[in-house]
């Protein structure tokens, strides 16, 4: 199969129907060898999105629908799809009819020219300035900032992965926002191409203004996993560097006052004995992780493999060298 | 045990038993009396020769009955695991070793399965004092399983559960977790239903719980809470707290140096050096152990299914 198109559908019984018929129009029009696929996966929606979904599933076999159990959240329901999705490139899509269908074209042309991501950028965005557009604006930033990733629009969903890269990048609560960050871990090539964006037309939004610690936490951790998941220890020996300066000092200090004849102050050494302890502690922590590393499945750290090219003849002129991002348009 | 097995009922035997043998007699009647058909297996928690020289006794003459011994104490977790393991019906019924409930109500509980996953007997206190205390610390237990994981249930420590299998399968179970099926079984998008049966009066033997049975229980709160809210995002937790100790030391900290340079308060002699330094220390320390869990996490995410589908069609 060539393509899987992801779909969560939280309460979106307005939405199933027209997304279908225009997911499909955009289908029929696509070059596809080997046929295609439809992935609604229904978030435990308390409406009728499963009725609805399952209705026009049983009419049209390449609409697959998954029913959770309860609501999962987003992310998860994402993570199913992709799971359960076997096509060769996987196009991830909101529920709400704000995706346009007739961009997918545009994901399958780039993942043929090699790219093994590819994230939309809604240019055109429909939505309110304030409660949405700014803080995405400001969340991007930080994102490309500290991940190295500049994506200019992380929180859109319409998405296009290589199926054998997604299937081995962990998803899990949150964490969508950072599939570019993790994907390119793993040496993805990333582009970004402008995607249509149409306001809502049936349900409401279902997003807010999330509490910012998360994000921040999710960010501190996605910096420590990207930047040294192969060697933690030496990201935890980073961590006690200064911690090992301050002591080192401090404890010199009082070292040679000793010598010099001068009484030694308790509550100053106490500190630099304190900042030593959690030198050593921290450094055994990155020993711990180091051990936790090499017991997990890192199957991030596998996908090298799959974005790994034989490279027999020279790159076809203007493209673009390894996990650089592409803007194109 | 054939295929053909409707319902599996497993006891384990942990710590209190029914030492008169009165009791599997009582089940076997109230199981036959389902018409259904069904499988009594008894999961020995280590050593108890006695109860176990009793169950062979009724096996002579009751084919429907296994035991399973567990080769030493592992708890009633593992019971419950060793059983689940080793029976294959749809249906799972657990049942306590001792009288908790009135045996005929649970037919009662096996029903609801009809429109439920899971079935849990709740207890309504009969009228004794020793009773109503029991009842009143199990509504302080619960408010406070309520406010840690906003779910409500009025008694999810009772040992009369039916399950269906698909439920059995989704949930891991260790340490103390059976207590918390109800609570699992709804965070993974289980129907849960309660079914109010009527206590049966145990005498004074069953009932010593200790100032240890009371901390077991907090910590317990503790463990679901952390199980259910920070499991896949353990930074959250760690780095809130340690953020906010570091911040607070690293303020004092920072106040303290302030002073001695602009102000010329000597620092040598002051406790509160100790006191932020080790704030410090203690916030790094809490963030770093965050950082831990999220890499196990991380390194393991593939293998924690964090959803639970109910159907796929085509």
């Amino acid at each position: 199969m060539d393509l899987s198109i992801v779909v969560p559908l939280y309460n979106e019984e307005g939405s199933v129907e027209p997304l279908y018929r225009a997911i499909t129009d955009a289908l029929d029009s696509l070059p596809l060898e080997h046929g295609a696929e439809i992935l609604f996966v229904d978030d435990g929606s308390s409406d009728t999105t499963f009725a609805c979904a399952e209705r026009l599933a049983l009419l049209d076999r390449r609409l697959r629908v998954v029913k959770f159990r309860r609501n999962f959240g987003q992310t998860s329901a994402m993570a199913a799809g992709i799971d359960l999705a076997r096509g060769t490139y996987i196009v991830t899509m909101d529920g709400d009819l704000q995706n346009d269908p007739r961009d997918i074209g545009q994901f399958i042309a780039k993942l043929e020219d090699g790219f093994d991501v590819v994230v939309g950028w809604r240019f055109d965005r429909q939505d309110k300035l304030v409660s949405r557009k700014i803080p995405s604006r400001i969340a991007n930033w930080l994102i490309g900032k500290v991940t190295g990733v500049p994506i200019r629009d992380n929180g859109c969903s319409l998405k296009g992965f290589r199926s054998g890269v997604i299937k081995n990048v962990p998803l899990y609560s949150e964490m969508h926002r950072f599939i570019p960050a993790m994907a390119s871990m793993a040496g993805a090539r990333i582009a970004e191409i402008k995607v249509r964006h149409h306001a809502r037309q049936f349900g409401r939004s279902k997003y807010g203004l999330s509490r910012v610690y998360k994000v921040l936490f999710d960010l501190l951790m996605i910096r420590m996993v990207s930047g040294f998941a192969a060697r933690p220890l030496a990201w935890f020996a980073l961590l006690a560097l200064p911690f090992f300066l301050l002591s080192t000092a401090i404890l010199t200090w009082q070292v040679v006052a000793l010598f010099v004849g001068s009484e030694g102050s308790l509550p100053i050494a106490g500190a630099g004995i304190f900042f030593a302890a959690l030198c050593f502690f921290l450094l055994f922590s990155g020993v711990l992780a180091e051990l936790i590393n090499r017991t997990g499945d890192m199957r991030i750290m596998k996908a090298s493999l799959l974005t790994a090219t034989e490279r027999r003849n020279r790159p076809r002129a203007g493209k673009q060298p390894l996990r650089d991002v592409e803007f194109s348009q | 045990m054939s295929d053909t097995t409707e319902i599996s009922v497993i006891v384990p035997v942990v710590k209190l038993l029914d030492t008169t043998g009165r009791l599997t007699r009582q089940y076997l009647d109230v199981l036959e009396s389902t018409g259904r058909s069904f499988e009594l297996v008894y999961v020995l928690d280590g050593e108890h020769e006695e109860f176990l020289e009793h169950l062979w006794a009724v096996a002579q003459s009751e084919p429907r009955l296994r035991v399973i011994q567990l080769a030493k104490n592992f708890g009633e977790a593992s019971a419950l695991t060793a059983g689940f393991e080793s029976t294959k019906s749809p249906v799972v019924l657990t049942l306590p070793a001792y009288a908790q409930v009135e045996p005929d109500a649970i037919p009662k509980v096996l029903e609801r399965l009809r429109d439920c996953d899971v079935a849990i007997a709740t207890r309504a206190p009969s009228h004794s004092s020793s009773s109503r205390f029991k009842a009143a610390r199990r509504r302080i237990f619960h408010w406070l399983v309520r406010i840690a994981t906003g779910q409500t249930f009025s008694d999810v420590g009772c040992g009369v559960r039916a399950l269906k299998r698909e439920v059995v399968n989704e949930l891991p179970l260790y340490g103390d977790q059976y207590r918390f099926i109800p609570l699992l079984a709804t965070r993974r998008g289980f129907k849960v239903c309660e079914v109010t049966v009527r206590e049966v009066e145990q005498g004074g033997i069953y009932d010593h719980h200790g100032v240890s049975a009371y901390l077991a229980r907090l910590l317990d709160i503790f463990g679901i809470v952390f199980l259910t809210r920070f499991t896949k995002k353990p930074l959250r937790f760690f780095g809130a707290i340690g953020s906010t100790i570091f911040a607070i030391g690293a303020l004092l900290l920072a106040w303290l140096a302030v002073q001695r340079l602009f102000f010329d308060v000597a620092l040598a002699d002051r406790p509160a050096l100790l006191l932020t330094s080790l704030m410090v220390v203690l916030g790094m320390q809490v963030f770093a152990l965050g950082l831990l869990g999220e890499l196990i996490i991380f390194a393991h995410a593939r293998d924690i299914k964090e959803y639970s589908i109910e159907r796929i069609v085509n």
